[in-house]
């Protein structure tokens, strides 16, 4: 039964319909479409009172920069966000269905789910597709448990660390952390270094670039800090590019007149009976 | 010269105690069995003349080319060996070609002159390029050009030496020829009064009466480059002077 | 990151009879863009200064402009130690020519030098985008672009490397003024054509992941070689 008001609900999963369609099109020399890659640096570290995520905002596509200003840090629930890098559509749809999953679970169970949860669903997940689903993930939160901080490998492999860094821009965040993370940070000492973590991903590292987000999470509350820092100006122009009216040439005018009717409608008594 | 003739005069590369090269110099020598050439600059062009030896009346004088050209803008004349010529004729058209195709433009007269002269001195011993020539080359050489300092004349000897002149002999008549020169040439010379010159001293110095098919005459010109005289411009010329 | 997802096919050496194949690549990109503009009397040619490789910056502060005498200078982008012996066979070359002939070489001379260099190494070329500037013998200003091996072609504006494609387009239309219908008279100045080259620059570092840093520009005039430096986006 399908109607308008009642669509039937597709299969759930992937479709595979034009695998082969597909593969007979790239064997006879048709290009394949690149998916668009976060050239990334993501981090996350544990301090006092919760997990700080951080993320650059440069998206690419082999050496020209895609999105000068995209969101990497995603929502997975309220006591949980997740950094994403690899492939941009992996990491958004991954979130965005974990996230659904993780909702279905807290009806079911009536608690604030757990981080380890997340993490379980996630691993599980991409271990399924073998490293096909390109995410590299870092899932920070805070549950009953305490703080804890996860980064996730597209096959599937985990580890549970107190800092940690994922994408392109790992090695430039990482060598920030190695020198500067201790336990136990005040939330204002474990900002900056996530700022100056992301920041040596920005310079350092082709892939990452324009702005710094921040999220942290305490327990109980959230603050998203989108743009925290810009950490690049653009240039200031030294001319104007502004065309007189006229530049662009008309090469043609038709002029349609549109024919106005007005019908009047009979009005009809409310139905009281 | 000969007096001090001595067994150094046999191997190309031995100096004799006096610092001579006798192979060398008597190179120079075979230059002046040579048929006259002469070469006028002036600052409307060069003009080239030379006689050619009509040994026989049943030999075709127009397969004698003793002017020829090198490229659009330089032309010239030799005077001894023939057959030595072309060779050094051959390497100054490659030089030519050569320099026009890696830097598209027109190589100078001087350059061109300095590349004909690394080949006449490659004579000797072999070394790492092949085997070497034994004897220099018995051939002098005026080479008539356009560049971009104006016309231009450079006489060379068979030792390579080269050097600019305003007019230069070179040849059998030569040193008949050379003190003449001296007497015409003035600065302001024309071009037209260049070519009557070199044909009337040439006249002063051959053997056999000149005549519009045992003289060959070139102009080389800012405006038309490398010009050979026809049969009857060459008759003109010679109306004029007898 | 650059997680592929394309071509994961597993390969176990000991169990596969396929032949074993070996590869040499020789050749590195560090990328990098160059822009020059030539005007009546002048040419200006810029550089930016970011020298990398893959994801990383080698430097950022490296000079692409090679000046050659005093009134050529060549911009190269691409594979830099092939760029490096190039300059220098080219300098060498350089003084060679004004040893052997006693003369400077002419920017024309040293442009059409330039294609024979490069087409003599047609079947192992220098992986380089070379743009040669420089005032031709009446003095007007004038651009040389090739590719690697060795086509040339004159022109008043272009841009190469690997914001070339990028930038390009532009210059067609503010340089060209290509696509306009109304064109203002106003004729190509020194400072005009700085102006559009910073302004260019601006916008290759906000979408090139290769260009950035800073931009150094030559303005060759009859009076000899000025500088210029011009900073950019550092990320």
């Amino acid at each position: 039964m399908t109607s308008i008001l009642c669509p039937e609900i597709p299969k759930p999963g992937f479709s595979f319909d034009n695998c082969q369609r597909n593969a007979t099109l790239e064997s006879k020399g048709f290009a394949v479409p690149k998916a668009t890659k976060t050239g990334t640096t993501i981090v996350g570290i544990i301090y006092k009172d919760g997990v700080i995520l951080g993320a650059d905002t440069r998206a690419t596509e082999d050496t020209t920069v895609a999105d000068k200003n995209c969101e990497k840090i995603h929502f997975l629930a309220p006591n949980m966000y997740c950094c994403g890098a690899g492939t941009a559509a992996d990491t958004e749809m991954t979130t965005q269905m974990i996230s659904s999953k993780l909702e279905l679970h807290r009806l079911f169970t009536n608690r604030v789910v757990r981080v380890c949860t997340a993490n379980q669903m996630l691993k599980q997940y991409l271990f399924g597709y073998q490293g096909y689903i390109g995410a590299a993930l870092i899932l920070g939160g805070v549950d009953s448990t305490g703080p804890h901080l996860y980064s996730i490998y597209p096959h599937g492999s985990t580890d549970k660390l107190p800092y940690t860094t994922m994408g392109s821009g790992s090695l430039a965040a990482m060598a920030i952390f190695e020198s500067r993370w201790k336990p136990d940070l005040t939330e204002e000492e474990g900002i900056q270094l996530i700022r100056d973590a992301i920041a040596a991903g920005i310079f350092n590292d082709l892939g990452s670039g324009s702005n710094v987000d921040v999220c942290v999470i305490r327990k109980g509350s959230v603050d998203y800090k989108r743009t925290y820092d810009e950490a690049n100006k653009k240039g200031v122009r030294q001319a104007s590019y502004r065309y007189p009216r006229g530049t662009t040439k008309v090469l043609d005018t038709k002029v349609f007149t549109v024919e106005e009717t007005v019908h009047q409608l009979e009005t009809e008594s409310m139905d009281t009976a | 010269m000969f007096l001090t003739r001595s067994e150094y005069d046999r191997g190309v590369n031995t100096f004799s105690p006096e610092g001579r090269l006798f192979q060398v110099e008597y190179a120079i020598e075979a230059i002046k069995l040579g048929s006259t050439a002469i070469g006028i600059s002036t600052s409307e062009g060069v003009v080239l003349a030379v006689e050619k030896r009509i040994t026989s009346p049943l030999m075709e004088p127009t397969t004698i080319e003793k002017i020829v050209e090198v490229d659009k803008h330089i032309g010239c004349a030799v005077s001894g060996l023939m057959a030595d010529s072309r060779t050094m004729i051959d390497r100054a058209r490659i030089e030519c070609q050569n320099h026009w195709f890696v830097y598209n433009e027109n190589m100078s007269v001087e350059s061109c002159a300095q590349a004909v002269s690394n080949l006449a001195i490659q004579f000797g011993d072999s070394d790492d390029d092949g085997a070497a020539m034994s004897r220099p080359f018995g051939v002098a050489i005026l080479f008539a050009g356009i560049d971009e300092k104006g016309p231009q004349l450079y006489h060379m000897d068979p030792s390579g030496t080269f050097v600019q002149f305003d007019a230069k002999a070179i040849g059998s008549g030569s040193e008949g020829a050379q003190q003449s020169l001296q007497e015409v040439y003035h600065r302001s010379m024309t071009l037209a009064e260049a070519t009557t010159s070199a044909l009337t001293i040439l006249k002063q110095v051959m053997e056999e009466k000149l005549n519009s098919s045992n003289v060959e005459v070139m102009t080389m010109t800012p405006d038309n480059f490398f010009h050979m005289f026809a049969k009857e411009q060459v008759e003109e010329v010679i109306s004029k002077i007898s | 990151m650059s997680l592929s997802m394309e071509g994961i096919r597993p390969h176990y050496p000991d169990y596969s009879n396929a032949p074993m194949q070996r590869h040499f690549s020789p050749y590195a990109d560090n990328g990098g863009s160059v822009v020059a503009i030539a005007g009546d009397d002048f040419v200006v040619i810029g550089a930016d200064t970011r020298l990398s490789a893959g994801f990383s910056i080698y430097t950022r502060d490296q000079n692409k402009l090679f000046p050659l005498s005093k009134t050529t200078v060549l911009g190269c982008a691409g594979c830099w130690c092939d760029t490096l012996t190039l300059t220098r066979i080219l300098t060498s070359r350089m003084q060679m020519y004004q040893q052997e002939h006693n003369k400077t070489m002419s920017t024309v001379a040293c442009a059409q030098m330039l294609s024979t260099m490069l087409y003599y190494k047609r079947f192992f070329p220098y992986y380089i985008s070379n743009v040669l500037v420089g005032l031709d013998n009446e003095g007007k200003g004038c651009v040389y672009s090739y590719d690697p091996i060795g086509h040339c072609e004159k022109a008043t504006y272009k841009a190469g490397g690997s914001a070339g494609a990028l930038l390009q387009p532009l210059l067609d239309n503010q340089i060209g003024l290509k696509n306009m219908e109304i064109i203002g008279d106003s004729k190509l100045t020194i400072e005009k054509a700085t102006n559009i080259i910073k302004d260019v620059f601006i916008s290759a570092a906000e979408r090139d992941i290769y260009t950035g840093d800073s931009v150094i520009i030559n303005i060759i005039t009859k009076e000899g070689i000025k500088d210029d430096k011009f900073e950019l986006r550092k990320d």
